[in-house]
Formats: C-alpha cells, structure tokens, sequence
C-alpha cells in the first residue's frame, strides 16, 4: 500500500502495475474476451492516471484500481446495451439463476460431482453467473476482505456476505449441469 | 455455538479465514451436527473446485504498454517551454542519433532480453517439474533450520534464505534441482493452495538482466510473466533468485520482499 506521506507518482506508479494480474484476470472473466479484457485494464489505468490526484494516499489502492476496473466495465456495458449495433457483452440476465433458496442448492448437489469438476467446468459455469456473482466471488478468491469487496462494489459491508453465498449457490446450480 | 452462529462462518473455514478460538468453536459445532458437517463438506468441495478455476494474468505485451504508457513523473510545463525553443537543434540531434537506437538495441538491448527471457524460460520449467512431480520435495520440513543444512550437505554452496516461511507463505521443503547448467536449491511455499517455487543457484557466468528492473524490497529484480506463471528474479552477491508461480504478481512481490528485506 502506498504510504500516508503524500503522493508520490513514482511509487504509485509501481505499485499500480504490481496489481495488473488480478485486475486483468477479473477483466476476463467480466468481459469473456481475451481482447475485450486488454482493453477494459488499459482503459482502467488510463482513467486511475487521470484520477490520480484523487487518490487518497495510504487508503487501499487495489480496492481503487479494481472499483474502477468494474465501473468502467459497467458503464461500457450500459453504452454497449443502449445501442442495438454494439450488442451487450454481459449476455446473462442478473436475477435469473442467482435467485434460489441456499440450504435447498446444498443439499441438491452431489458432493461427489463437485469434486470430479476440472478447471474448465468451473470457468464455463462461473461465466454463465451474473456480472455481479462473478464479480464477489473473483474478489473473494483475489484475496479481499469483505470490507473491501464493499468498497469496490458500492454496497453495504453486511450485503457482501449474503451477495457471496448467493453467488456460490448459483455457481453450484450451473457445476450441476458441468460435473455429471 | 449453534447452527446459527456457525453457518457464516462456513465458507470463511474452508477458505481458511477463520482463526484461532472462532474455528475452534465452529469446529467443535461442525464436529457434532451432521448438517453443518455437509455443508461445510460442500463447502470445502466449491472452495476447492475454485482453486482450480483458470488464473488469466496480464500478457507481456500489455504490461510492457502500461509501463510505458504511465508516466511516472509528469511533464513540467517549464520544460515544454523550453523544448519549444530547443525543438530545431533536438531535431538536428535526432537524425544524427537515430543509427544509436538502432544499434544499441541489436547489440546490447536485445541480447539481454534474450538472456533475461532464457533465465526466465529455465525458472518456469523448473517449478513445472515441481508441479508434476510425485516426489516434489525431498525433505518435508516447514523448518528452515532443518531444510537448508539438508540442502547446503548436497550442494556446492550455502543457500542463503532469510525467511523461513510464516502462517501466509508457509515453507513447505526443499529439493535439489538444476539451474540451466548448475545445482540449485529448490525451497517451496505455499500460498493458500497455490505452490511457489524459490530457486537458489550460483549466479557466476550468468548473463544477468540489467534493464527493466524494478524495486522489490532490498534488490533491484527482474519480472515477468509466461505460460501463465508470474517469475521474479534477482542477484544478490554471489546468488541468483528465481521466485516463480500461478499466484498473482503482487503477491510475489510480498514472498520477494520478505526474501530480500530492504536493509
């Protein structure tokens, strides 16, 4: 994290750069496109480098980084949606497989099966989630603590816990169809 | 502690989040109720099936273009008035050192880049052997005390290693490997289920990167990224250090820092 004594752009620079494996993997998975992710982290550093003078120094700098990689994907899915050309990146409907009640998802998934999943099941499953399902669960896995998920989604520290099991139940419905 | 007290904390336990007396207690509740048991199983099984879930770090290509792209210190305004009244003889200058690039980069730049790129090659290629060997390490120890004596009795040098391995980088053993065309020691860590590879390895007569290096606690290292593992290397003495592995470059950095602590 870059200290509290002022900013220095050398040393935010530097540690900026160290965070781009996290911030293009989230990028991937978000968008489904190798291209399409290059993209959305050039687009993210271009708009930090902007912001720079925003930045509070000795506040979490990866959380501010991936907070503006996920709104810049937003609002470039919002632009794509709003125009019919374009098309929308983020094809899956939000609400429709992350509804579901969660003691019911545990006891109808084979344990079994879960363990039989290989890398490429649980990527193909995990893309099909919703934007906002696949995003808590790649910052839980990036390591974030559930107040930083909080600031990197917008939303309230005690929401996070139940948006995390939410999405891992969805995530267990989709393994489902994969681990057979 | 009830099914009520226990069953948020359930995931948090089969991520390994939850510490000291709250695991306990979770533990002790999931030892005698045999439905947070299964969830907690199930639990286990989707953290585990997540640590399998393909990692997509940056290409090189585009951190290479975000390296460039950032500027780290900005332009002073003063200076581009000055460079106004400086463009003629900058220009004059130009044409003469265009040749200098040129040659520069075939002769001295890219050789390195190349050398750099073969240190790099040979760190992956080692840890891969780690990965997919039944026998990976061949002393079991999360002592150092215990890992580097067996180590230094089977090489021709002492590998210095100034952290043993702490509750997020536990150190795991250590092996005996090569290094391109040398003896090195092989000390893995472990980082949640993710296995780093440390090689420790003369560094005499290695042709050593000397551009593109960036501060990591007390050295100056190499980084880099291929065939989805991230690679640190560094020179220190008489040693060479290659950290390599699939977990994200910063969290490299932190194992490096702590290999190489600032002075």
């Amino acid at each position: 994290m870059v200290g509290g004594g002022g900013l220095d752009p050398d040393a935010l620079g530097r540690e900026a750069l160290a965070y781009v494996d996290g911030l293009h993997n989230l990028a991937r998975y978000l968008t489904g496109d190798p291209s399409d992710a290059d993209d959305l982290v050039q687009e993210t550093y271009a708009r930090a480098l902007r912001a720079a003078g925003q930045f509070t120094p000795g506040s979490n700098l990866k959380a501010w980084l991936f907070r503006i990689l996920r709104n810049t994907f937003l609002s470039d899915l919002r632009r794509r949606r709003a125009s019919p050309v374009l098309g929308g990146l983020d094809t899956v409907i939000p609400s429709a497989q992350d509804a579901g009640e969660v003691s019911w998802l545990r006891d109808d998934v084979e344990l079994e099966r879960l363990r039989r999943v290989v890398a490429a099941e649980i990527e193909a499953a995990l893309l099909q989630l919703s934007e906002d399902a696949r995003t808590v669960i790649l910052l839980d896995l990036e390591g974030f603590t559930e107040v930083e998920v909080a600031d990197v989604m917008g939303c309230a520290v005690g929401t996070v816990k139940s948006r995390l099991a939410r999405a891992r139940a969805a995530l267990r419905v989709q393994l489902k169809d994969y681990a057979r | 502690m009830d099914c009520a007290d226990a069953r948020p904390h359930l995931v948090a336990l089969s991520q390994g989040r939850v510490t000291g007396r709250l695991e306990a207690d979770v533990r002790a509740h999931v030892a005698g109720c045999a439905e947070c048991a299964g969830i907690a199983e199930t639990e286990a099984a989707l953290t585990a099936a997540l640590e399998r879930l393909p990692v997509h770090p940056a290409p090189l290509d585009l951190k290479r273009r975000l390296r460039a792209s950032w500027p780290l210190t900005p332009p002073q305004s003063a200076w581009r008035r000055r460079l106004r009244v400086l463009v003629p003889a900058i220009a004059v200058a130009a044409a003469v050192l265009v040749v200098a690039p040129i040659a520069w980069d075939r002769f001295t730049v890219r050789p390195e880049r190349e050398a750099a790129a073969r240190l790099v090659a040979e760190a992956v290629n080692d840890h891969v052997r780690v990965l997919i060997s039944q026998q990976p390490l061949e002393v079991k120890s999360s002592d150092s005390h215990q890992v580097r004596p067996w180590l230094t009795s089977r090489l021709d040098f002492a590998p210095a290693v100034a952290f043993g391995g702490d509750d997020e980088f536990p150190l795991q053993g250590g092996a005996v490997g090569y290094f391109l065309d040398r003896k090195a020691a092989v000390l893995v860590y472990g980082h949640r289920l993710h296995t780093i590879s440390l090689l420790v390895f003369r560094a005499d007569g290695l042709p050593w990167p000397r551009r593109e290096l960036t501060h990591v606690g007390g050295v100056e290292a190499y980084a880099d990224a291929t065939r989805g593992f991230n690679v640190l290397v560094w020179r220190q003495g008489d040693l060479g250090y290659a950290l390599v592995s699939d977990v994200d470059a910063s969290a490299l950095r932190t194992l490096a820092t702590r290999l190489a602590p600032a002075s």
